[in-house]
């Protein structure tokens, strides 16, 4: 990064957001900012968990997955002994990667530069020629593929380069007994279906999580075209029927929106009967399915860059009746201003195959790269990106101040602090306080 | 006989219509049970396969769905294409082979190069892809039945696709 963006941003700027945020406010120029880039890397995403991938992505041992922490290369392993490890894909001798294809089966990495090898549990047990070169001096138990810290909630995988971070039941906290609404809709669990799309957006990742914590108010016009078509509720204001819930001390946030008054949605998302009937017996608390009974969509951000999507939906206009999706993503920097999205579908493991099939064109359709929702979203997240990073445009101060009045609901039954309605930036006052806590930690 | 040269028009022809947007004509150059995918790669090792996947895609279409499409484009709402992205379908090596099951099919295989410009960028993006297609001959010319688009990358370059390939 240059020196000019390095004394722009960073520290200076971090002093304005404490300011700023306790308006309600934020500047421009934290989407964009080469030197506050440099800063998040160091301390959020060197000290979060991040979620890498699902279990039902590398299910037998020796599969595996590579993804990302910005540019940290990790292989997601099941090894022999069945556990799952996020290996950095380096080699202990010179460096090189050791993994170079995306996903795969193997019992071994060697490396192609001098043949280092590992075993998939990340142990170094083949050096070339040991004894000519290194005689009886290498030590191969301390030359193992360094390891990410790694916990599973439910079988979704998160890990952390930070040694000091509470562990992921701490990091989630309240959000656990949502996104139990997600993990535990079924007894047999979530499976991903296929490899996640992955695509590059010239957008801030802040712009985008703080977008699924809590901003249901940009239905009404990002997605208008979808409204017009019959392809989102007919009320334009659909999205405000709802609460919203944040998790204080968290930065998780969330969305349930319900149905309209005088709207014919079914209950449960408009999943399939079967579906919801497990789900009585499957989920904790009697509170949850009461909670899940009434939500037509579901839609949150699991700090820093976790998003989960559930609406109902319909996997073509003249299909009759619903059949809901559900999309994880992770928005993943590449640097200021820059992203990568990786877009998985998922499905209940127990559902049949038919509404699997309808269920992922209902993704592939609405979300996703392609998706007649988010195709607007990222042409709206790239043009806020470039404007925070002008001259005058890093000054704006960007206005977070929807809901200030709006009372906290006692009644709801869920944890965390709960809005009786969606249009609020309660959500996205809380993630900020939640990354300036992380930022402002030297 | 069908010759390649007349297939590379038909394809010249269908590239004008994605280029100069008139989607809606372009709906008409498709059979009823048109399947248009674009699997999602990744890259796997040599033996492991050409890494297509067979279960997802970041297209996956029948007629409903590109008519679906093709309407949103047409509300004045669709940000992603408003204003509109300067697209060109490059068309080349084109292969065509009668279908293997006989009858009046054509399996066509082409390379494609899309380049796309948006708004005042000085910047574009470029995808490339090999095409599968399977035309149909029907009364008065062609109509594209199957449509598989092969692309080269696995993490794609531009910020949506909310344009045809």
């Amino acid at each position: 990064m240059t020196g000019a963006s390095a004394t722009r941003g960073g520290e200076e700027l971090l002093d304005l957001v404490a300011e700023s945020l306790s308006r309600h406010e934020l500047p421009a120029g934290i989407f964009n900012d080469p030197g506050l880039f440099e800063l998040e890397r160091e301390r959020v995403f060197a000290r979060s968990w991040i979620y890498l991938a699902h279990e039902s992505e590398v299910p037998e041992p020796g599969d595996y997955v590579v993804r990302y922490i910005v540019d940290d290369p990790f292989v997601v392993v099941r090894g022999e002994d069945g556990e799952v490890r996020a290996l950095l894909n380096q080699c202990r001798h010179k460096g090189m990667r050791i993994c170079r294809s995306e996903a795969g089966n193997s019992s071994h990495f060697r490396c192609p530069y001098h043949g280092w090898t590992y075993r998939n549990d990340g142990d170094l047990i083949g050096v070339p020629a040991q004894r000519e070169a290194y005689g009886d001096t290498l030590d191969k138990g301390s030359l193992g593929l360094a390891p990410l810290r790694v916990e599973s909630y439910d079988g979704l995988l998160f890990a952390t380069m930070s040694a000091d971070v509470p562990d992921l039941a701490d990091w989630l906290g309240d959000a656990r007994w949502y996104l139990d609404l997600w993990t535990k809709r079924s007894p047999a669990g979530l499976e991903v279906v296929g490899p996640p799309q992955r695509w590059v957006v010239d957008a801030d990742w802040k712009i985008v999580s703080e977008n699924f914590t809590g901003d249901s108010y940009h239905t009404l016009m990002t997605h208008r075209s979808m409204v017009e078509l019959g392809q989102a509720p007919g009320d334009p204001k659909y999205a405000m029927y709802g609460e919203q819930v944040h998790v204080p001390g968290r930065g998780h946030g969330l969305m349930l929106i319900g149905a309209p008054p005088q709207s014919p949605l079914p209950p449960f998302w408009g999943y399939p009967e079967a579906i919801r009937e497990r789900a009585r017996d499957s989920y904790p608390t009697a509170d949850q399915f009461e909670v899940a009974d009434n939500t037509r969509i579901m839609l949150g951000t699991i700090f820093p860059n976790l998003s989960i999507h559930n609406p109902i939906r319909r996997p073509h206009r003249h299909y009759d009746g619903h059949v809901p999706m559900l999309t994880f993503r992770t928005w993943n920097p590449l640097g200021a201003g820059r992203i990568e999205v990786f877009s998985w579908f998922l499905v209940e493991r127990d559902a049949d195959e038919e509404f699997k099939r309808l269920s992922r064109w209902s993704y592939l359709r609405s979300f996703g790269i392609s998706g007649t929702f988010e195709q607007d979203d990222a042409e709206i997240w790239t043009l806020i990106t470039r404007n925070a990073g002008t001259q005058v445009g890093r000054r704006l101060s960007i206005n977070y101040e929807m809901g200030e009045k709006l009372e906290v609901d006692e009644e709801w039954p869920g944890p965390g602090v709960a809005q009786p309605a969606t249009f609020s930036d309660a959500s996205l006052r809380n993630f900020y306080a939640r990354w300036l806590e992380l930022m402002q930690a030297r | 006989m069908t010759s390649t040269a007349e297939i590379a028009e038909f394809l010249a022809h269908e590239a004008e219509l994605l280029d100069d947007w008139r989607y809606r004509d372009w709906l008409g150059l498709l059979t009823d049970d048109v399947t248009y995918q674009v699997p999602v790669r990744i890259a796997k090792e040599r033996d492991a396969g050409d890494g297509l996947s067979a279960e997802m895609f970041h297209l996956d279409e029948d007629l409903r769905s590109l008519e679906l499409r093709v309407e949103r484009i047409e509300t004045g709402f669709a940000w992603a294409e408003d204003p509109p992205s300067r697209l060109r379908h490059f068309i080349a090596n084109v292969r065509a082979t009668p279908a293997s099951d006989g009858g009046e099919e054509m399996a066509v295989r082409s390379n494609v190069l899309v380049y796309r410009a948006r708004l005042d960028r000085p910047e574009h993006d470029l995808l490339s892809a090999e095409r599968h297609d399977r035309l149909r001959r029907v009364e008065g010319g062609w109509r594209l039945a199957r449509r598989r688009v092969l692309l080269d990358s696995t993490t794609v370059p531009t910020l949506n696709l909310s344009f045809l390939i």
